[in-house]
């Protein structure tokens, strides 16, 4: 309340006679940085903060939004970690994650490392279309590329068999799924990454790049010696972002086997901890259990926010 | 490739901090780009838009291209059927309309807050200042989803649920957003301009409207695109949220469109491909500044 | 002091709106108009706009305002949803899959005996109409429909195959599950292509709503591991996928709806909701389809019930659509315009429907073979579990089609994953 009341009371100081009172008693001036960072903290307090603390909470409960809500305290937990799907979906996001980030990283590496030659002709048109795929949604992507991977009558099995080889359902094994998903996570993300790195290696002096091949220095070994060290920062960022990214993944699988309802599969081979948080608590409405695999996703991102800060200051330490 | 430079470069790279002498640019071979190079690129940008390009060849070939072996390559001349039944079997425009709604208020109203956020992180002193911005920039590694079961109970405390304010106004706080406008804010509003306003009496609020914000107010425009984009392209919020098929953003009329009972995939890949549309008009016209946008913002990050 | 507790209060102000408002949704004025604006949400599929348009024409000056939510499951997890915190419709479809996990809850709904459903609940084949009744006697639904259930085959390819084409032959043929796996070797040997279009829906659906208890005791036990019953239909399925007969194309996977018109398959499942699926998948086989009783003759898939939420604002009114709509006359109506079969007793029985038939399907007696299966189907107790059992099952033997579990092991898979799913 005494935040709006504190903005309002500045836009009436507008008024010029009022600046010297103004000077002498800056208590507006010295809230005004408050009122600024409000907004934003009121909201993360409602709809973030609130939510990840309440999911704790709601987890110690067998919570039906429509029924009962009973306290069971960590039997939600001790339920989950002797569900097999817990761990078939978390093997699945682990899966996903590895598939989709490190091909994916080298890529944008390599590409970046193309665009940033000094001559390269139609540089602003190759930038653009490789983010095109960024301003394509999730379920876009998804629809189309379960058509492109379709068992029957997919463009991927067409080429495929131009091979001679047999065609696959990429849909019916855990690690086909996996690449079908990893496809489409890669191909919404690789411009992007490339733009990051690009933007990483035009900070560098482009002489030493300019240097290192006069010198004879092979496309490999600048990419290697060059392009690589001086990114890392950069590829650590990528990397974080790209895991967490990775912990979301939730629209892909939901829509890319759209029969199976919220399993991504009759045998689960694509479900992702997202969608079962997202299958138990509003397929099932089972909001205890849902929240529970909540609360075990943050742990995961606390862990894995450590790993990344240490090997982080590791690789500085080491330079 | 010349002995003297040989014999300098190989240290010059070692060290890193010494500089080589810089041969005349014409001369050098990094002028010279292999035709090597152009076919990865060409490759990797016929891999970035084939997706696009297929949801139009599907949608646009009628019903037997979709089972047809060889697939088919090239467009045909049923878009706009598809188009009209797309519009027929959802309330497409509506769902249009919506996503425009809500993404334009999200990019508009939040790249406003979080550029006041940037200012006051980056150009005022107070105390628990670093406190809180390490708090925002904790927010942005803790996915919001992990807690949708009691967001949702909230939204629905506050009888929001199957309302645009639920998307909203929980849109409007972005971590990324303030971390965004406060490096463009320290980088490019200079603390000088700021010193002068405030000897000649400004307040804050006059300093952010009339100094900082015409100064950033193109990294504000970025954002926006980001945002804009970003909501567009949202998929998990809204469908938990939005029951009423009047109310769909544009993304959960594809889900539905895709969930017909049988499904008619060029009608799901027509769907796509309007659905992807409008964006690529905008980015048609604004593509440039996001790319160097999105490239400022990694330099500075 | 003042300064960081101006943001405590504001936050703590926003928080408390957000709390009170839990306990404060709800409630509201109802009316008791039976012409008020009527919110009515239904699934995509079943022709609600019919009954609709049907109604004003009926009932002049009475408004309806229909939503086509989404498909069974999404419509019943919005209402869910709705009824967790949220605006209620007035009046709400529910698929029989959906219902006991809703009936558990009961005080959710207006019992309809309040506005005398209990004089027109036994008008209502048993077994619907029980679906829909809570264990304090409160009626939550009345039957709209009810999954009655066909064979549809391609006579086209079985007269190739050697095998009769006429639908009275083809179920004495078919009258019991191992005839019907002896019927798909002889197809499958004569053409080289799968008879069946899958194990899980075409097969297992059937077999398993032949049973007497199904996956709960009568009094509401859960009994789905032991019950020999269950297993044996489990089996069939299982049996069947063995023989080779199956094309192994789950229902509503990509290549379904081509395979109806390919002949990828000659046989699937056609619970009479289904028909214009086939229709619009498979419009070149005009003609050559038929429809006969399954194996072992009863069966039911699919079927609603149709609600009054608790907190909706004209339950009079919506009680008056109830009335108008699902009498007899008006399921019979809506059956020859859409295909949803009636669960009134008097039009399952009535001429109109004993005698509906459709070019489409080479004129079989449609209506008759759909009333016979109701007619027959057996009742059950069906508990909140009943459905998570029952896509635990399911998708097993999507899995084992798909090579992902042996044939051997399916039945213990699936026991497994229906205990996780049930989560004991």
């Amino acid at each position: 309340m005494s935040t709006a009341t504190a903005t309002l009371s500045r836009k009436q100081r507008k008024d010029p006679v009022q600046k010297a009172t103004r000077i002498r008693n800056p208590l507006s001036e010295r809230i005004a940085p408050y009122a600024y960072v409000a907004p934003f903290f009121i909201i993360f307090l409602v709809f973030g903060l609130f939510p990840l603390i309440f999911t704790f909470y709601v987890s110690l409960f067998d919570w039906n939004p429509i029924g009962k809500q009973t306290f069971v305290g960590l039997r939600n937990f001790e339920q989950l970690f002797a569900d097999g799907r817990f761990w078939n979906a978390l093997l699945n996001t682990f899966g996903i994650f590895l598939i989709s980030t490190i091909p994916q990283l080298l890529l944008a590496l390599f590409l970046a490392h193309l665009l940033n030659h000094a001559r390269l002709r139609w540089a602003n048109f190759f930038r653009m279309a490789l983010l095109v795929p960024y301003i394509t949604s999730v379920a876009a992507t998804a629809i189309v590329f379960a058509q492109i991977f379709d068992k029957n009558f997919g463009f991927i099995n067409w080429v495929l068999g131009l091979f001679g080889l047999p065609s696959v359902n990429f849909l019916a094994s855990n690690f086909g799924s996996w690449i079908l998903i990893s496809a489409m996570v890669m191909w919404r993300w690789f411009g992007y990454n490339t733009l990051l790195y690009l933007a990483g290696l035009q900070s560098m002096p482009r002489e030493m790049f300019e240097a290192a091949s006069v010198d004879g220095a092979s496309s490999w070994q600048q990419f290697r010696h060059l392009t690589i060290p001086s990114l890392r920062p950069i590829i650590v960022f990528s990397v974080i972002m790209s895991t967490i990214g990775g912990l979301q993944i939730f629209t892909e699988p939901l829509l890319v086997a759209p029969e199976s309802g919220l399993t991504c599969g009759a045998g689960r081979q694509c479900q992702t901890l997202s969608l079962f948080l997202y299958e138990q608590g509003f397929g099932l409405f089972k909001f205890g259990y849902g929240s529970a695999i909540g609360v075990v996703l943050f742990v995961i991102v606390v862990l894995v926010s450590l790993l990344n800060f240490f090997l982080s200051t590791r690789t500085r330490k080491a330079r | 490739m010349s002995d003297v430079i040989d014999e300098v470069i190989p240290q010059s790279l070692a060290d890193r901090g010494v500089k080589p002498a810089r041969p005349p640019k014409r001369r050098s071979k990094g002028g010279r780009v292999s035709r090597r190079v152009y076919v990865f690129l060409a490759l990797a940008v016929v891999v970035s838009v084939f997706p696009l390009y297929y949801m139009f060849v599907i949608a646009s070939a009628g019903a037997t291209a979709v089972t047809s072996i060889p697939p088919r390559m090239y467009p045909g001349t049923q878009f706009f059927d598809v188009a009209a039944k797309v519009f027929d079997t959802v309330p497409f425009f509506a769902s249009l309309m919506n996503s425009v709604f809500v993404s334009l208020t999200i990019a508009v109203v939040s790249a406003i807050m979080c550029a006041m956020a940037g200012f006051a992180f980056a150009k005022l002193q107070f105390p628990g200042r670093n406190l809180l911005f390490l708090i925002v920039l904790l927010t942005m590694t803790v996915p919001a989803q992990l807690s949708v079961i009691p967001q949702y109970l909230i939204v629905s405390g506050l009888d929001w649920v199957d309302t645009l304010q639920a998307i909203i106004v929980p849109g409007l706080a972005s971590a990324f957003g303030i971390f965004w406008m406060r490096q463009h804010m320290a980088t490019t509003v200079s603390d000088e301009l700021i010193q002068s306003a405030r000897i000649d009496g400004a307040n804050s609020w006059q300093m952010f409207w009339a100094i900082a914000f015409p100064v950033v107010r193109p990294a504000a425009f970025v954002l926006g695109l980001i945002t804009f984009t970003g909501v567009w392209n949202d998929f998990m919020w809204p469908f938990i949220v939005l029951k009423s098929p009047e109310l769909f953003t544009v993304q959960i009329a594809l889900k539905q469109l895709q969930a017909n009972r049988t499904i008619d995939v060029a009608l799901a890949m027509g769907g796509s491909f309007l659905a992807t549309l409008p964006l690529l008009i905008v980015f048609f016209f604004v593509g440039r500044r996001m790319v160097s946008g999105i490239m400022d913002g990694a330099f500075k990050g | 002091m003042k300064r960081s507790s101006t943001a405590i209060i504001a936050t703590a102000a926003a928080l408390a709106v957000a709390l009170t408002g839990c306990s404060s949704s709800g409630g509201g004025a109802t009316s008791a108009d039976p012409n008020a604006e009527v919110s009515f949400w239904s699934f995509t599929g079943i022709n609600a706009k019919d009954s609709v348009n049907e109604y004003a024409k009926k009932v002049p000056g009475a408004k309806v305002k229909l939503t086509e939510v989404g498909s069974t499951t999404e419509t019943a997890t919005a209402l869910t949803a709705a009824l967790a915190g949220g605006k209620v419709p007035d009046l709400v479809m529910i698929q029989n899959d959906d219902l006991p996990k809703f009936v558990e809850n009961s005080s959710n709904f207006i019992d309809l005996r309040t506005l005398g459903g209990d004089n027109i609940a036994h008008d209502y084949l048993g077994w619907a109409a029980g679906a829909a009744t809570a264990t304090d006697g409160s009626i939550i639904g009345i039957p709209t429909d009810v999954g009655g259930l066909g064979f549809a085959y391609r006579a086209d390819l079985f007269e190739k195959a050697g095998l009769p084409t006429k639908p009275d032959e083809v179920a004495a043929m078919w009258k019991d599950w191992p005839s019907f796996i002896a019927m798909g070797r002889k197809y499958t040997a004569a053409t080289g292509k799968p008879f069946v279009d899958n194990i899980e829906t075409s097969v297992f659906f059937s077999t398993v709503n032949q049973v007497s208890e199904k996956y709960y005791s009568p009094d509401g036990k859960l009994v789905y591991d032991t019950n020999p019953q269950v297993k044996d239909a489990f089996d069939v399925a299982v049996k069947t996928h063995d023989a080779g007969i199956s094309a192994g194309i789950a229902a509503w996977s990509s290549g379904w709806a081509p395979g109806r018109a390919n002949g990828a398959f000659a046989v699937t499942v056609a619970p009479s909701w289904m028909l214009k699926g086939i229709k619009t998948d498979a419009p070149n086989t005009a003609g050559k389809w038929r429809i006969a009783s399954v194996p072992g003759v009863g069966g039911n898939w699919g079927g609603s019930v149709i609600a009054i939420p608790a907190r909706a604002e004209h339950p009079e009114a919506a009680w008056q659509y109830i009335k108008t709509m699902m009498s007899a006359e008006g399921q019979t109506d809506h059956f020859t315009q859409s295909g949803t079969f009636p669960a009134a007793t008097s039009a399952v029985a009535s001429q109109s429907v004993l005698d509906y038939t459709d070019p489409f399907f080479g004129d079989s007696k449609i209506g008759k073979v759909m009333a016979t299966s109701v007619q027959k189907f057996p009742s059950f107790y069906n508990g909140p579990d009943t459905t998570p059992i029952n896509g635990a099952l399911l998708n097993t033997l999507v899995q084992l089609e798909a090579g992902g579990v042996t044939s051997d092991k399916a039945w213990a898979t699936a026991l497994h994953s229906a205990k996780q799913a049930i989560g004991g």
